[in-house]
């Protein structure tokens, strides 16, 4: 059976600038896959290519064995491709369940295409129930929460989606031990409830190693290293970082 | 404790004397008054351009009668030609249970429906320094100010003598405005009756004095060869003057005139370069309204109402000199309360 | 944190954040009708302060969607005062009144598409676009209009509906303001609109047409302003080319921050708004009944319209400071 995505030979130009200079990999069912690497190294422009937000310049995508140009975000999505950005896309002004909703609102059935607030409300409780996601109160605007109940809102918006791969641009950026513990916790049970593939931009080797079956870093747009994380610790992956640093010394 | 000795007992003395005279004083005054007591009534007047300083004097013309007669007013309306605002402001004043309303019509159909609201409501309106068209269906029961058209006629006769042919523009600052259209209609029409070959243009300079004088001096530099140039509001006066001045046009024969008292006007006939300028005594303006709205109240609505024309006064170099010198609260270039003091012959 | 499940009664009022500002107007009436007993209990006085209070409210509901979105229409005074000259000429040359009326707004809605597009498309801050539209439009009033007043067109019925009747201005506000807030809470565009205004980019990603959005939003402040000139013509039975201005413009600005809309962005209330152009409505009208003379009262209005921002403001943090967690 295909990968559920599978990337080969992705390059990226922005005008001079070349942001992935040949980028294969693949996304395996089921399994949750760490992305790490520097700034610039191109980790966030191909995820954004994987969600339809931009188009490689050149290379192919095929998604569940099939070769596939995604045309928009929504394209993507309708394949099941969802993403989490950094800044999470959340309307600060907005309450919790708006937010779990936006743009993919419970509209009353009849012409006048008003929101039923009373759905919305029922089922993002239901949802960050079942996720295991403890929030006060639905109705609170998305400003009043926490980084970690924040992060979580944005994981559970793009759960409710029927997703079938997610994927999170670094989760536990900016997070407390605590916090991003509980994160971590959220990720293991998604992962748990079956057929959802998720791929993680990461900084922190420790964390990523320990939730991610697999790990690949990218330096310079180019994938440059690739193994399980039972295979490799976070000093070898250091040490290979370094030696980028002094080969760059040595210029 | 104090210490009670002469002087302050001579100090307290005078002070009540002085108190005692004072008072019987008031009571003689209160007994030689023409009315017996009345209510304080409150007349309120609504205008287009409430901080022009063109209505300063008529303001103190008001308070001069409200103080003399012992009434109260407002004075309200628009500071930037809005009727709308104009309009809620009479609404305002017949809501409030104004004693009088006086209004400068200043457009043909806007103010109808609230003075007859007004009327209805028993509050007697009279119009000021602008009057509805002739056939209009306004209601008001007098208007006292310049009788527009005349005034430009007469303005038309004085072109009509001073240029023999030629192109002469005449400036307005928002045409189609009733405080001031009818005054070009009665210049052209004049210069036309005088049978002379004079190509009369109109000329809109705009609400704003900035504007104008740039307006103006476009003009006129489009149109070196023109013969007169005159103006039928306040600002479009200053503007037509500054533009002689900046050009030297007397010299080359050019003659101009136009309304109103401006400081910078006078200054520029006083040095040639204006030959008129008319005065539509903006005190008067004030003055009389309110003591028309005092006579008709007083006397239950028996007296009055009458228009009254508040003239037109041609000022020229002869005559313009004590408008320059003097500083009074009939022109408008002070507040003080004052007798004015005059002499020599009176020159027409 | 504490959040019981029966939050009380003053805390959900405090909370609610047109609270404050309801607060302000209603200590305003109270002061006014004390002043002067005339102020709100006959039917001349209360139709009167409607008049006041109706333009600003319906201009304000398409200003406060683009403040939402960190925008703003600097020449819906203008707007306001060519769509009626555009009904006119409509109806001078034949067409039946009530299309007249709709070309107008039509008319005025064509300026907010040019606003839209040049802010959205050519990345002009709106500030500067809609100042420029400001000009533009203001020269193309006076320039058809030969700087002269005109008539509004016959038909006394229409006429009655569109402005002349004296409750039909406030009647026409509240049926605005009542769809712009179904709009604003109730539907994906109102809630987008906040979205977008909240977080740009995050709602992009989250696949709303951002941009669409906004166009479609200087459109229906367009239209509005439009439809707010054409009700007033109606009801002084003149169309003046010195109409509105900025004085609108900023009423309606003015109405819907003093509401509670924010100028930077991200949130916005329209029944606010309404209240916003209730106090200033009620203070216009009640300076000039209690008879406050015409130098006198921008300094009065504007000191009362910054007590009452400041009082609104302050009420605001101590909701926030006592209803928070």
């Amino acid at each position: 059976m295909a990968v559920p995505l599978r990337a080969e030979a992705i390059v990226k130009h922005f005008g001079a600038v070349t942001a992935l200079n040949g980028v294969t990999v693949e996304l395996r069912r089921g399994e949750i896959l760490g992305i790490l690497g520097d700034n610039g190294a191109g980790k966030s422009t191909l995820l954004k290519i994987f969600t339809g937000y931009q188009r490689a310049t050149s290379g192919r995508l095929l998604i569940d064995g099939q070769e596939t140009v995604l045309r928009s975000v929504d394209h993507a999505r309708a394949l099941g491709i969802e993403c989490v950005y950094q800044d999470l896309a959340l309307a600060n002004s907005l309450s919790v369940y708006l937010n779990l909703f936006l743009n993919r609102e419970i509209m009353w059935p009849g012409p006048l295409r008003l929101v039923n607030h009373g759905a919305m409300r029922h089922r993002a409780r239901e949802l960050l129930a079942d996720i295991g996601v403890h929030i006060p109160s639905v109705d609170l605007p998305a400003e009043r929460l926490s980084g970690g109940q924040r992060q979580a809102i944005a994981v559970a918006r793009a759960v409710n989606s029927q997703a079938r791969i997610l994927l999170l641009d670094e989760p536990l950026a900016a997070m407390g031990a605590r916090e991003a513990g509980l994160i971590i916790e959220l990720i293991q049970r998604l992962k748990a409830k079956g057929d959802l593939s998720i791929a993680m931009i990461m900084h922190n080797y420790a964390q990523t190693l320990e939730i991610a079956d697999r790990i690949v870093l990218m330096q310079r747009g180019r994938i440059t290293y690739e193994r399980e994380t039972a295979a490799t610790s976070v000093a070898e992956l250091m040490e290979i970082v370094r030696r980028e640093y002094r080969g760059q010394d040595t210029v | 404790m104090g210490h009670f000795d002469r002087r302050d007992m001579l100090r307290t003395a005078g002070l009540a004397g002085t108190l005692a005279l004072l008072a019987g004083d008031a009571a003689r005054a209160a007994t030689e008054g023409a009315f017996p007591s009345h209510p304080k009534w409150r007349l309120v007047f609504v205008n287009h351009v409430t901080t022009n300083p063109f209505f300063v004097p008529t303001q103190n013309g008001i308070k001069d009668a409200c103080d003399l007669l012992g009434c109260t007013y407002q004075w309200t309306g628009s500071a930037n030609a809005d009727v709308a605002e104009m309009v809620n402001a009479m609404n305002a004043a017949i809501a409030a249970k104004a004693d009088a309303i006086a209004v400068p019509i200043v457009d043909p159909h806007a103010f109808n429906a609230p003075t007859a609201k007004a009327l209805e409501a028993g509050v007697p309106v009279f119009s000021y320094n602008a009057d509805a068209p002739p056939g209009s269906d306004n209601k008001r029961l007098a208007y006292i100010g310049q009788d527009l058209y005349q005034s430009g006629y007469r303005m038309g006769e004085r072109i009509a003598a001073t240029v023999d042919a030629g192109l002469v523009a005449i400036f307005i600052a928002t045409p189609g405005q009733l405080n001031i259209q009818p005054r070009m209609d009665g210049a052209t029409a004049a210069i036309k009756k005088s049978g002379k070959m004079i190509d009369v243009q109109s000329i809109a300079s705009g609400p704003t004095v900035n504007e104008e004088l740039s307006r103006i001096r476009s003009f006129y530099l489009g149109h070196q060869d023109l013969k007169g140039m005159y103006a039928v509001d306040a600002g479009s006066t200053q503007g037509v003057g500054e533009v002689m001045q900046q050009f030297n046009l007397p010299s080359k024969g050019v003659h101009a005139g136009g309304y109103d008292l401006l400081p910078k006007t006078l200054e520029l006939i006083k040095a040639g370069f204006l030959d008129f300028t008319i005065d539509q005594q903006a005190y008067l303006q004030g003055f009389y309204t309110a003591i028309e709205m005092f006579t008709f109240l007083a006397s239950g609505g028996l007296t009055g109402p009458a228009d009254i024309n508040t003239g037109l006064k041609f000022v020229t170099k002869d005559s313009v000199g004590p408008y320059l010198t003097s500083k009074t609260r009939y022109e408008g270039s002070s507040l003080q309360p004052q007798i004015v003091a005059r002499s020599g012959p009176i020159s027409g | 944190m504490n959040h019981h499940n029966a939050v009380s009664l003053r805390e959900r009022f405090l909370q609610w954040r047109e609270a404050s500002i309801l607060v302000v107007a209603l200590l305003l009436i109270v002061y006014f009708e004390w002043a002067n007993g005339d102020f709100l209990l006959s039917s001349a006085s209360l139709q009167n302060l409607t008049q006041y209070i109706a333009p600003a409210a319906i201009i304000a509901c398409g200003e406060i969607m683009l403040m939402i979105m960190g925008e703003i229409d600097l020449s819906a005074g203008m707007v306001y005062a060519m769509a009626p000259f555009i009904m006119h000429f409509a109806a001078e040359t034949g067409v039946p009144v009530p299309l007249a009326v709709v070309l107008g707004v039509l008319a005025a809605a064509s300026v907010g598409l040019l606003n839209g597009l040049v802010t959205v498309t050519l990345r002009v801050p709106s500030f500067i676009t809609t100042l420029g539209t400001l000009f533009l439009v203001n020269g193309f009033t006076l320039t058809i209009s030969a700087g002269t007043p005109a008539d509004v067109p016959g038909g006394t019925a229409l006429a009655q509906v569109m402005g002349a009747w004296g409750y039909s201005e406030i009647l026409w506000a509240l049926a605005v303001v009542a769809m712009l807030h179904v709009i604003l809470r109730h539907t994906r565009w109102g809630l987008h609109t906040t979205a977008a205004g909240a977080n740009p980019t995050g709602a992009a990603e989250a696949g709303i047409a951002v941009h669409r959005l906004k166009i479609g939003n200087f459109v229906l402040t367009a239209a509005l302003a439009g439809l707010t000139g054409i009700l007033e013509a109606f009801r002084i039975s003149s169309i003046d080319p010195q109409a509105g201005g900025n004085q609108i413009m900023f009423l309606a600005v003015a109405a819907g921050v003093i509401g509670g809309t924010s100028l930077a962005g991200g949130s916005g209330t329209i029944i606010g708004g309404l209240i916003g152009a209730g106090v200033l409505g009620v203070l216009s009208d009640g300076l000039t009944l209690i008879g406050v003379n015409a130098f006198t009262f921008n300094i009065i209005l504007g000191l009362a319209i910054l007590a009452a921002m400041i009082f609104n403001i302050h009420i605001v943090r101590l909701a926030r400071g006592g209803g928070a967690e």
